[in-house]
Parts: C-alpha cells; sequence; structure tokens
C-alpha cells in the first residue's frame, strides 16, 4: 500500500498548471469564443480634465458593423453610481464606469462602440465626436488639497479621506531623545504592474433569464459583484462570473468592474449577444489602474543615544488618481505594518487621500504598505547617515527581537514570527558583506560611487476587513474569509473548487498538495478546478487572489473542507467495512486510493464510497444519509473588529518578512545606475512548496527592481501620461535583471494551522533597498534619495542639486549625551 | 504638454494690408502647413482641414479657429482646437502689428497645448515638429505678404 503516511506538504512537488501553462495550452478569458459576440471598444479622453460639451455617436452608428453605441449619460440614467467606500465628502463622489459630464483623467472612457468585429469598432470609436471644455487639471496630491480647481463637484473637496493614527507618548519621547532628524520631504512615485495579459471581459446579459454573466480575468470576483450589483440594480444571484487561467494580475485587475459594468449594460442594449472587450497595452497602461503615489512631509524621528528611534511624526499625503475605486482602504491598510520591522513605540502620523487629475489607482503588488514600509526604510538609513552608524548596525539596534514575538505593535498588530537578525545574517553571507565592503572603499579612492544597500521589509497577508470601518464606521465589513469544497465525484474522483482566481501561484498544486496529506494519497490523484466561479459556491464575500493570502486564507479552507471529506469517508467507512472508525487508515491499495480496515483487513476504494453515496444508495442506512462525499468549508479568520476610535487592533494575519541587499553602483560617466551584486532572503513560515515560493520571491524582486530604476508613470502638467507605451514605460525584463542569490529562513507562523505565512508580494524589498545602496553611494556627495524611482536623469538632478539635497532637506540636532 | 512659439518679421505692406490678410480666412488658412481645406462659417469662424503625420500617426485634423481678437490694423488673436487620431491641441496665436519706418513689424507668439496618447507616442517630436510648422506658416506667410498687391510702403 502505497501513500503510506509521506507528507508533501513542504515538497518540491511540480507545478500542477506547468504542462498546459508552458506549452501553450491554458485557457485564458481571450481564447472563450461565444455564438454571435460583438466587440467593444472604448472612446477615450485625451484631457485630463474637461467638461464634455457633447457627445455624438451618429457617424459612429452609421459605419456598417457597428451595432450599438453606448455614452456616460444612457448608463446614469439605468444604473447607480458605484459604491464608495469612503464616508462624505468622498462618500458622496459619483462614479459611473463611462463619464457622464466631465472627464477627469487621460484615458477615461466617455463612450463605447459596439461592433461586429473589434476593427469596425475600433472604426467606430473613432468617429465618435465629443466636444471638450478643457478645465484646469490637478496632477499633484498636495497642490490637490487645496482645493484650488475641484474633480468632483459632488464631494465639494478633493480630500477623499484624512485621519490621524497616533500612539504612545510622542511628545515625551522627542523631549528626551538624544537626537532629533528632520526630512522635509519624500516622494514614493507612482508605478503599475504590467502582467502580460491585459484586462479581458466577456459580458452578456442575456434576456432568456435576465441572468448577467462574465468570463473575464478579474481577480476579485467577490468584491466585483458587489459592486456591480448595487451599480446595475440586480440580484447578486443574477450574476455569474468565471475565471479561468490569468497571465498575471497583481492587484491590478480587481478594479476592472466598471469595464465590466459596461459589456453588461452593452449587451443589454445589443440585445443580450456577448460582448468582448480586449484591452489594449496602452488603455492598460493609461487606464486600467496605477499603484498609490504617496508624498512624505515634515517627517521628524527622535532617537536615543544609541541610535535607537524613539519616536516618529510625520504627514503623509496619498494621491489615489482621479476615482477612489478601492480607496479609501490603502488609507488604513499601510498601518497593518506600521512600525515596519522596528521597535519604536511611540508615533503619529497624519494621513490624507486626495483626488487628482491621473488614473485611478488600484492595488499593487505590496499595496499601500510598500510604500509606508520604503518611507520607514528611508527614515532608518538617513538617520543611520546622519548620526555615523553602519546600516547593519543601525538595523540591529531598532529590529523587534525575535524572543519578542509573537509582537504587538503600537496600533495593536500582532506579528506572528520572524527573525530579523537572522536574516540579515544570512544575506550578509550570501552576499560576502566584508568583501563588499572592502571593494567599496577601494572604488571609492577611484572615483567610483558604489553604494551597498539593505532593506528589510514586510508581507502582511491575509486582512481582517474590519480595517474599513476605521476609514468608515458605517462600512460593512470585517473579518475574512474563505470557501473550498473537496468532494469524491461519482467515479470516486477527488475533486477540490476554491474560491481563488490563482494568476500563477500555483494554487492548483499547493491544494492538491494539502489534500494528498489529509487522505494520505498523493497530489496527482487530486484534481483542482481551475479559475474561479461563483456557481461552484464556494466562495464568501471576500473570495478571490489578492493580498498574500491563499497559504493561509485558501489553504486553510481547503484544509478543512478536506478533513470534513475525510470524516464523512471514515463514517461510511466505518459502516462498510464493518470496522471501528479508529481501525481506518486511508492510503493507497491495488485498485487506487481506500480506506482500510486494520482490524479485520478489509478496504474499499474510492470509487465504492461514490458510487454508494451517489447511484447505489438504497443500500445506505438512514443514519448515513447526511453522509454527502460533497463537503463544503468556510474558513473564517479569528479577528475581532478593531477600536474604530483609537485605530488599534489586530489587522492581519500572518507576516513574511524579506531582507534583501544590493550592491549598486552609479555610472560615473552617464550615471546609470547598475547592480553589482544582489542578495533576497525570505520567511514565509513553513513553505508549502519550496519552488513555488522561490518563483514567488523572484517575481517580486523583478517587479521591485523594475520599479525602482525602470517603471515610473510620468504625467506631464497637464495630466498627459507621458509613458503610455513600453518604449516610455520600461517594464523590467530578463534583460535589465541581475543574478538574484536566494535565500531562506522558517519561522512557522503560529497563526496558520500549517505554520505558514501568505506571501507573493514580497514587501518591494528591491525598492527599498536598491533606494539605500544609491544614498550610500552618493551620501557623501551631498546627496540623499529622496524619491522611490531613481534612474540616470534623477540621479544627474540630484547630484546638480535639484532634487535631493541634504543640506536643505534634512536637518540633525544632537542633544548632549548622544553617542551617536 | 505646451509647445511656445514667438517671432518676429518685417514686410513692406502697411498694418491694414497685413491685418486684412491675417483675418481673411480663405488667405490666411491655405498657408497652414498640410492645408486640404476651409469651411467659413462667418468672419470670425472657419474650420481647417490638415493632413497631420508625426511619426508613424498619420491622419486628418480639423481645426476650429476663432478670431478671438480683432484690432485692426493693431491686433488679430486666433484661438483654435483640433482633434487627430491620439490627442487634441488647443492653440493660441497672436499676431501685433506695428508701422516701424518703412515696414510693418509683424511680432507674433503662441502656445499649442498638446493633450493625449499622442504626447506618449510622439512626445519627443513633437515640440521640433510644432515650430518647424510654425516657422513653415510664418514663411508662408511672408511670401505671401510680399507677393500680395496691396498699400505698399
Amino acid at each position: 500500500m502505497s501513500g503510506n503516511g509521506q507528507k508533501w506538504v513542504g515538497k518540491a512537488v511540480p507545478r500542477k498548471e506547468e504542462e498546459r501553462l508552458l506549452r501553450g495550452l491554458g485557457k485564458f478569458a481571450d481564447d472563450i469564443k461565444l455564438h454571435e459576440t460583438l466587440y467593444l471598444r472604448f472612446v477615450r479622453s485625451p484631457y485630463a480634465h474637461a467638461k464634455i460639451a457633447n457627445i455624438s455617436t451618429a457617424e459612429a452608428e452609421k459605419i456598417p458593423g457597428v451595432v450599438c453605441t453606448l455614452t456616460g449619460a444612457e448608463i446614469a440614467s439605468q444604473t447607480q453610481p458605484f459604491i464608495e467606500i469612503a464616508p462624505d465628502a468622498g462618500g458622496k463622489i459619483r462614479d459611473y464606469p463611462l463619464a457622464v459630464s466631465k472627464v477627469r483623467y487621460q484615458g477615461e472612457p466617455v463612450a463605447a462602440v459596439v461592433a461586429m468585429s473589434a476593427a469596425i469598432a475600433d472604426d467606430g470609436a473613432e468617429a465618435v465626436q465629443v466636444d471638450y471644455e478643457a478645465l484646469d487639471p490637478v496632477v499633484d496630491a498636495e497642490q490637490a488639497l487645496t482645493d484650488a480647481s475641484i474633480l468632483h463637484e459632488d464631494a465639494g473637496t478633493n480630500k477623499v479621506w484624512n485621519g490621524v493614527f497616533e500612539y504612545g507618548d510622542v511628545e515625551k519621547a522627542f523631549r528626551e531623545a538624544a537626537s532629533v532628524v528632520e526630512i522635509d520631504r519624500m516622494h514614493f512615485h507612482r508605478f503599475s504592474s504590467t502582467p502580460l495579459e491585459n484586462n479581458v471581459v466577456i459580458g452578456q446579459w442575456d434576456p432568456k433569464d435576465e441572468r448577467i454573466y462574465y468570463w473575464c480575468n478579474n481577480s476579485f470576483p467577490s468584491f466585483a459583484i458587489q459592486f456591480l450589483a448595487a451599480h446595475l440594480n440586480v440580484h447578486i444571484d443574477r450574476i455569474r462570473v468565471q475565471t479561468f487561467d490569468i497571465g498575471g494580475s497583481f492587484g491590478i485587475k480587481i478594479t476592472s468592474y466598471p469595464q465590466m459594468a459596461v459589456c453588461a449594460l452593452a449587451s443589454k442594449k445589443a440585445g443580450g449577444r456577448p460582448i468582448k472587450w480586449v484591452e489594449t497595452r496602452s488603455e492598460h497602461m493609461t487606464s486600467s489602474a496605477h499603484g498609490n503615489e504617496r508624498t512624505f512631509r515634515d517627517t521628524r524621528v527622535a532617537l536615543d543615544e544609541n541610535g535607537v528611534i524613539t519616536a516618529l511624526t510625520s504627514r503623509h499625503i496619498d494621491d489615489c488618481g482621479a476615482y477612489p475605486r478601492y480607496e479609501p482602504l490603502g488609507c488604513v491598510i499601510w498601518s497593518q505594518v506600521f512600525p515596519g520591522v522596528y521597535r519604536f513605540k511611540n508615533a503619529r502620523i497624519d494621513f490624507s487621500q486626495a483626488v487628482t487629475n491621473k488614473c485611478p489607482v488600484g492595488p499593487n503588488r505590496g499595496y499601500s504598505r510598500m510604500q509606508h514600509l520604503w518611507f520607514l526604510e528611508r527614515v532608518v538609513d538617513i538617520c543611520a547617515h546622519e548620526l555615523g552608524i553602519p546600516a547593519d548596525e543601525m538595523r540591529l539596534r531598532n529590529y523587534i527581537r525575535p524572543q519578542e514575538f509573537p509582537y504587538t505593535t503600537p496600533n495593536g498588530c500582532v506579528y506572528d514570527s520572524g527573525n530579523y537578525p537572522k536574516m540579515l545574517d544570512l544575506a550578509k553571507g550570501l552576499i560576502g558583506w566584508d568583501a563588499w565592503k572592502k571593494k567599496q572603499a577601494e572604488a571609492r579612492k577611484q572615483g567610483r560611487m558604489v553604494g551597498i544597500g539593505i532593506g528589510t521589509t514586510l508581507d502582511s497577508g491575509t486582512n481582517n476587513f474590519g480595517q474599513s470601518q476605521i476609514v468608515n464606521p458605517g462600512a460593512p465589513f470585517s473579518g475574512n474569509s474563505q470557501g473550498a469544497n473537496c468532494k469524491l465525484d461519482i467515479y470516486g474522483e477527488v475533486v477540490v473548487a476554491v474560491g481563488s482566481c490563482p494568476q500563477g501561484q500555483g494554487h492548483e498544486t499547493t491544494a492538491a498538495q494539502v489534500v494528498a496529506d489529509v487522505l494520505n494519497i498523493t497530489p496527482d490523484l487530486v484534481t483542482v478546478r481551475t479559475g474561479f466561479d461563483t456557481e461552484r459556491n464556494v466562495h464568501t464575500g471576500f473570495s478571490g487572489t489578492y493580498a498574500s493570502q491563499f497559504a493561509v486564507s485558501g489553504l486553510s479552507a481547503v484544509h478543512g473542507a478536506a478533513q470534513k471529506l475525510k470524516a464523512e469517508m471514515i463514517r461510511l467507512g466505518a459502516h462498510v467495512l464493518e470496522s471501528k472508525p479508529e481501525d481506518l487508515d486511508f492510503g493507497i491499495g491495488g485498485q487506487g486510493p481506500e480506506i482500510r480496515s486494520k482490524s479485520n483487513g478489509k478496504s474499499i476504494n474510492y470509487w465504492g464510497l461514490a458510487n454508494i453515496v451517489n447511484v447505489n444508495s438504497a443500500v445506505l442506512p438512514p443514519e448515513l444519509y447526511e453522509v454527502t462525499l460533497n463537503c463544503r468549508y468556510i474558513w473564517r479568520a479569528p479577528f475581532k473588529v478593531p477600536d474604530i476610535k483609537k485605530k488599534y487592533g489586530n489587522l492581519t494575519m500572518t507576516y513574511a518578512s524579506q531582507l534583501h541587499i544590493a550592491v549598486v553602483e552609479v555610472d560615473r560617466d552617464t550615471l546609470i545606475p547598475k547592480i553589482l551584486d544582489y542578495v533576497a532572503i525570505d520567511d514565509c513560515g513553513t513553505v508549502i512548496n519550496p519552488p513555488i515560493v522561490e518563483g514567488q520571491v523572484y517575481g517580486a524582486t523583478a517587479h521591485g527592481i523594475g520599479a525602482a530604476l525602470l517603471e515610473n508613470c510620468v504625467y506631464d502638467e497637464v495630466g498627459n501620461m507621458l509613458t503610455s507605451t513600453f518604449s516610455d514605460y520600461i517594464p523590467i525584463t530578463a534583460m535589465n535583471m541581475p543574478n538574484v542569490k536566494y535565500g531562506h529562513i522558517e519561522t512557522p507562523s503560529p497563526h496558520s494551522y500549517s505554520g505558514a505565512k501568505g506571501m507573493g508580494e514580497g514587501g518591494a524589498a528591491p525598492i527599498h533597498t536598491i533606494s539605500a545602496a544609491l544614498q550610500d553611494a552618493l551620501f557623501d556627495k551631498g546627496v540623499f534619495i529622496q524619491d522611490s524611482f531613481n534612474n540616470a536623469d534623477s540621479l544627474f538632478r540630484a547630484l546638480h542639486g535639484e532634487i535631493g539635497q541634504t543640506a536643505k532637506l534634512v536637518k540633525v540636532e544632537r542633544r548632549v549625551g548622544s553617542k551617536a | 504638454m505646451a509647445i511656445k512659439f514667438a517671432g518676429a518679421f518685417e514686410v513692406r505692406r502697411t498694418p491694414e494690408d497685413v491685418y486684412d490678410f491675417l483675418t481673411d480666412p480663405n488667405k490666411f488658412a491655405p498657408l497652414l502647413p498640410e492645408f486640404r481645406g476651409v469651411s467659413v462659417e462667418d468672419a470670425q469662424n472657419f474650420t481647417v482641414k490638415v493632413n497631420v503625420g508625426i511619426s508613424y500617426i498619420k491622419g486628418v485634423a480639423d481645426v476650429k479657429l476663432h478670431l478671438a481678437e480683432s484690432d485692426r490694423p493693431k491686433r488679430a488673436q486666433y484661438k483654435g482646437q483640433g482633434s487627430v487620431a491620439g490627442g487634441n491641441v488647443s492653440m493660441v496665436a497672436a499676431f501685433d502689428l506695428a508701422l516701424a519706418g518703412e515696414v510693418t513689424r509683424v511680432a507674433w507668439q503662441g502656445e499649442a497645448q498638446v493633450f493625449g496618447r499622442l504626447t506618449s507616442v510622439a512626445g519627443g517630436l513633437l515640440e521640433p515638429l510644432g515650430k518647424k510648422q510654425v516657422q513653415k506658416l510664418i514663411d508662408g506667410l511672408q511670401a505671401a505678404l510680399h507677393g500680395e498687391t496691396g498699400s505698399t510702403l
């Protein structure tokens, strides 16, 4: 009998998805071909801010093959504005999927054209005449907060949200500080994700059953249907969403619900025919979603005589683009990692969010936390440089210590486990820290600009949605949950469905590993359904794939469903095999997976068990009628609603950590920064599948390096996006990637059944790390790195006194007693 | 993206002649580079059709021009708006005329604001191309005024 207790969790099980994806056999949304499909193209605004004086679709409608057009005014007359998560005034914003009376960002859709082919739809879109009256654009969040030019008249202000997060005794800490460092301004730039597959929606409003069907690649469908049902005035059960293989999302595909709404409404107008919209790359760049941009002002840091940070105050301004959509959740999500990996207890952060005439933001890998973690790492490095403390030593003095876990942060989050000093040791060993320090000293003698930087970061996973009540006490969300179903199909096949929609994270494989361990079989005997489907009835209001949570929420749900199935199989098996439940063993026999009685040697395979329940049920005694071998399980995270007034409570289940070290040289002639060496250390607790984890670490590292050096959403002063193609927005490729030395440690989480922590976002560690390395390279030239994006141009400006001047922007007050 | 332009030239015509030329759509419009046709609505408003080609982006633009300021024979200012694949253009162009001895000095200045994806896909080309087209317009204007029959100073 095989399946003899071998455990699959933790093993390098080859990905079940690999075969079809590598051979081009994946099934993506655009692969779906439906009878009588029509094609949709958006007419998009060239202006960032303008009134719509007139829209004429007449010429478009004359084109043979154009079926219909749709405008914002038509949509507004038959729908509700999308739900706003913000309280007033942000809550008064009226957001429709097509602009109604004015446009608020370049690329905003103002009309849609539906045609027999995509090419005809293109021609039709060009024939739509829109007259605009340009308005003053606002492209800077600080400027937006002055309300000199208002984006949303209904709100009456550009400020979406403001709140002060204050903990400890800040004033006392500053009074007692040995040193105080002040930093005028820092800025985290706007970048995005560039998934291989853009957004795709096929929507059908079927008049035969008055249901709305979606075949798409949205990555948080249970969130999308909540928004869509309210917007379209339909019962949520009338919306069916299916996803398939998804070619990357990184969070960006969460906010495709406006386009989903347009496809459904266009289908309704077109008599119920399916409507397909396939986003172009430049549409994706200008108008899908970008990551949040954030400005940090008036930062003050109190330190004791050893360079240990004791308090911090700062004012943060987040730019959410033209419409909040998933926001203002980002105004609280950063506080999941309030102190980062550091021990300070006293802090006050005044956080505001503003709308600007730029593409709306959406959750982008490392969403909201990476901006804050970058800020903290900048603070640590600037203080270290100013006080003359080596970067590694500064961190060791300030890190949360291994023995302090589980560690409660000043705002009540509970960091489950970690060992940052150990990660630092491992990283230094892998990169050859001491050798690089010598090489750096020699290089500097030659006038070369070589820097070594450390970035320590967190990947908080499995949110407590109760944090939404911190931004809006009326928000009807708290906790977190995920569903899964595990069954023996009619012929005894083990089939798993889960409410996630993976985009390359290997959910089919890891779910199979978990179930295989529960049933003592092999993962190849477990079929895990691909993609998401509301009709599988395994989703909750939180289902989807986002926020580094599958290893905890998804696999806990799968584990729970498998346990339920196992319990039913034991109950049925005990009856059939005339054995005590405790005498039953699970494993694989001559006729496949089976249950065997240790007491009498009888066995029954899964086909036999499934047969009895599904097609031979007359042999079942009534007391076993409730056995279905089709077990749905909803896993719920054990969260409480946070204290809204104090902004206090546990906001996340697990905290994976990453520590990166980079050696970077700035070329003396071109000022192009080049990575000479790179190490990435990851700790995501118990590893479910090592190659999958390693792959996601490489992916997150590539994404972060791209963001640090190449990828920047640039807008000019009137709101033109200047980087809407890959010629200008340069996504990282294998050509730009350095060799990454990978290492990991495991500090199992006490908060998950398996010890695993959610991972995959990576905390944007490379952005922190490269900023640190560049500062190390340039600090003695009077430059501090005040922006998260650094290329030859920005470094030129820094070295020529235009930006990042330490003398102008950083002040240090050393008081008596300071050893640093 | 803003493209600013300014300059001056002198022509041996009276300011009245120059003004009348500049404010006559049927005379002024054909001088626009890549001119294809003009449709005059009234004395202050006309629409010019011009070919536009920026790198691989080619098309025909309808530019609506409005004579916003008309102070014969001192000043004429046009405001315009046009659209082409991938972008819109708003522009202001003013001509200030002054008698300078035996010639009329024509000081011209303006600004074109470009909106839309065009700024991304052709951003780097727009400013030099815009300035080149403006220079063509001015050259054409000078040539036309030199050849125009009228009151020579």
